[in-house]
């Protein structure tokens, strides 16, 4: 009844105008750096994140939040359309969706990637306000080792979840976390590789690395390329037919898996949207009801990933506002709007601030509602940004991106920080190493050392205390599983090539 | 030999620099505690780990002669399956052009250097007007009517809307910003 009361107060939080007005531009932002194929999701949010520096708490957080489950829906309709993925999300809508749209039926296939995307985000939205408090209290009596054994979780899954070689994304997690330690320690308030520099004292902020790896390393890797995009079709013909009810009951397992899946991806720190779509599609083909025909332009295989990949954002934002623990890029930033605006997520914030997080719980449904009849209505003039010349685009991301970074400490080290990272970026993205593991050691390394540093202190540096207590020892045993599969999955591989 | 040089230079750059890095970490100045770990622990810890893939890494090139790693994410291995079933994700691109590259990164490490000096408007007007030409725009016109007007909506934005201070310049070219601040209406 009291999840109840403070989601009504939450709802009327959300019509407030300044709140419904930045939910509208987060919503519309997050729809258009979806569509633009030089333009990540996590890029555009850390764009929109220096915007938000004036805004009021509430508002800041709404406006992140409908852009990142905006960015999980509109790239789908450039895969449909134009066999342009909008995001990474929206590669498996190239396999089903383009399909279907060159049988002639891609106002079908925009009809089910919307119907997906409603589903897949509202069940996750009610997912997230039923666990999200239930949560919070369990988190209340975690101590040191469990944090240790969640995040510890969270960087195995980004690893092993993760695209590319497993060495390479072991090392990538490596160097961030490294990143992490530089400036002065929590614990002993001894300097680490600061060199001298008197900025590096306050160690790399994470909104640096991730401005400059995502945001300046993907422009430099599209400017080595010189822009060229693919060709596009004309866009004069975008329209979306609704499947009927009879159709959507058809396909309902496939909805349940794929939201299902969605949430619990999203749940885990570490793995995002990408994993969940790339997850979803290939479980459907490999389990699904027409299995066989996944690939020929069947709704099954827009369900899947689109459910997913829009209900991984509810269940993300579980362990960021209980446990303020960031699972993704984008959730990683909105803890930064959060910590900027002097909150700290955590299990706390409901009794502290619960009129601010059921506002955000709320504008999740709102968003997601918006977001649809948004697409329904208006798909066809927000696709005609991919008119805009890329090189343009990408200019004034780079501006954003310096902007951001200044305006977050007046400092222009900082800038000069981004630029760095921005050719690590380009460098990690060129020679095959994931930036995604080393952007979440950063953010996560510093929560990961304190908490390791203070069960060390705390129980006699008995190592064996994170195995022995039984919640971190079932998560870091779940961990060691994720990390140990895909190297099992690759010696059966190998055993079995062998045997050929 | 080259390919086996070229695949294992990263993992000898980083494991080396790490090496260098864990010397640093062995020099890192504490009160130390008697029975505890120190500041030093962690880096080392992380450092540690670094080198021991790095030496698997290129040990394993060296033996495998230059084949690229075999264990990959999960993700890794259900794109590679639906891409041999479905076709191709993402279109490899063939042409690049490092030249092009290294023009933008120079030209955005001199914005950065020079944004100070001139401040924000005077550096990021040409910054965005070279940006796009440099990649192939070549509408002039619209190029530099995009760069100015772009350049002085974001000035507006940002220090009238959203109150962040943006870098003024130094004399004499901090009066063009005082202009223009005075003509938008910024205190």
């Amino acid at each position: 009844m009291d999840i109840l009361q403070s989601l009504a107060a939450g709802f009327v939080q959300v019509f407030v105008p300044a709140n419904f007005v930045a939910l509208t531009i987060g919503l519309l932002l997050g729809l258009l750096v979806a569509v633009l194929p030089g333009l990540t999701l996590v890029m555009g949010v850390v764009l929109a994140l220096p915007f938000t520096y004036s805004m009021d708490i509430t508002a800041a957080i709404i406006l992140l939040t409908a852009m990142y489950v905006a960015g999980t829906y509109a790239g789908a309709w450039t895969s449909i359309l134009f066999h342009v993925p909008g995001e990474p999300i929206d590669v498996p809508m190239l396999w089903d969706g383009y399909a279907m749209a060159r049988k002639g039926e891609a106002a079908k296939a925009l009809g089910w990637t919307l119907v997906s995307a409603l589903v897949g985000g509202l069940a996750a939205a009610t997912v997230m306000v039923l666990l999200a408090h239930p949560v919070a209290r369990i988190a209340l009596s975690f101590s040191t080792p469990e944090y240790f054994a969640i995040i510890f979780f969270g960087l195995a899954t980004v690893v092993s979840l993760g695209g590319g070689s497993l060495s390479n994304a072991l090392i990538s997690l490596f160097l961030g976390l490294l990143i992490a330690t530089v400036g002065v320690d929590d614990t002993y308030g001894a300097q680490r590789f600061t060199f001298g520099v008197p900025i590096l004292s306050d160690g790399i902020d994470y909104l640096v690395v991730m401005v400059g790896t995502f945001g300046l390393g993907e422009v430099f890797m599209r400017m080595e390329q010189r822009f060229r995009s693919a060709p596009l079709q004309s866009i004069n013909t975008v329209a979306t037919r609704l499947p009927t009810l009879r159709e959507v009951a058809a396909a309902k397992s496939t909805f349940a898996r794929g939201t299902a899946l969605g949430i619990l991806i999203g749940l885990v720190p570490g793995a995002g949207a990408t994993v969940a779509s790339f997850l979803s599609y290939g479980i459907e083909a490999q389990y699904g009801r027409r299995r066989k025909e996944m690939g020929s332009g069947i709704a099954e295989g827009i369900i899947a990933p689109q459910t997913a990949a829009t209900s991984s954002v509810g269940g993300a934002m579980i362990p960021l506002i209980t446990m303020g623990i960031p699972g993704s890029g984008a959730t990683a930033i909105i803890l930064g709007a959060f910590l900027l605006h002097g909150l700290q997520p955590g299990p706390q914030v409901f009794e502290t601030s619960s009129h601010i997080v059921y506002a955000v719980f709320a504008s999740l449904f709102v968003g997601v509602i918006g977001m649809c009849l948004i697409g329904y209505f208006a798909a066809r003039y927000l696709v005609r940004i991919l008119e805009l010349p890329e090189v343009m685009v990408s200019a004034y991301v780079v501006m954003c991106c310096i902007l951001g970074a200044f305006a977050a400490r007046n400092n222009i080290t900082d800038v000069w920080l981004i630029v760095v990272f921005g050719v690590v970026g380009y460098a990690c993205e060129r020679l095959r190493f994931p930036v995604a593991p080393m952007v979440l050691g950063v953010i996560l390394g510093p929560l990961a050392e304190t908490n390791f540093m203070t069960t060390m202190i705390s129980f006699d540096n008995d190592w064996t205390t994170f195995f022995t207590r039984p919640i971190s020892g079932t998560i870091m045993a779940l961990a060691i599983v994720s990390l140990a599969y895909p190297l099992a999955q690759h010696l059966r591989r190998r055993a079995a090539g062998a045997a050929r | 030999m080259r390919t086996i040089l070229l695949r294992a230079l990263p993992y000898l750059l980083v494991g080396g620099f790490s090496v260098y890095l864990y010397g640093v970490a062995g020099r890192i100045e504490y009160h130390h505690r008697a029975g505890t770990i120190g500041p030093d622990f962690w880096p080392k810890l992380v450092l540690a780990m670094t080198i021991a893939v790095c030496l698997y890494e290129t040990l394993r090139i060296v033996l495998s002669r230059g084949q690229r790693s075999g264990a990959s994410g999960v993700l890794q291995n259900i794109v590679e399956r639906s891409e041999a079933r479905y076709g191709e994700g993402y279109q490899h691109v063939e042409a690049r052009s490092p030249l092009l590259l290294v023009a933008g990164i120079a030209l955005t490490a001199v914005y950065v250097w020079v944004i100070q000096r001139l401040g924000f408007f005077l550096a990021t007007a040409p910054y965005v007007a070279v940006f796009i030409a440099l990649g192939g725009y070549r509408r002039w016109t619209l190029n530099a009517a995009t760069s100015l007007l772009g350049t002085l909506a974001m000035m507006y934005f940002f220090m009238k809307v959203v109150y962040v201070s943006l870098p003024i310049g130094g004399e004499p070219f901090a009066q063009v910003t005082f202009a223009l601040m005075r003509l938008m209406g910024i205190r």
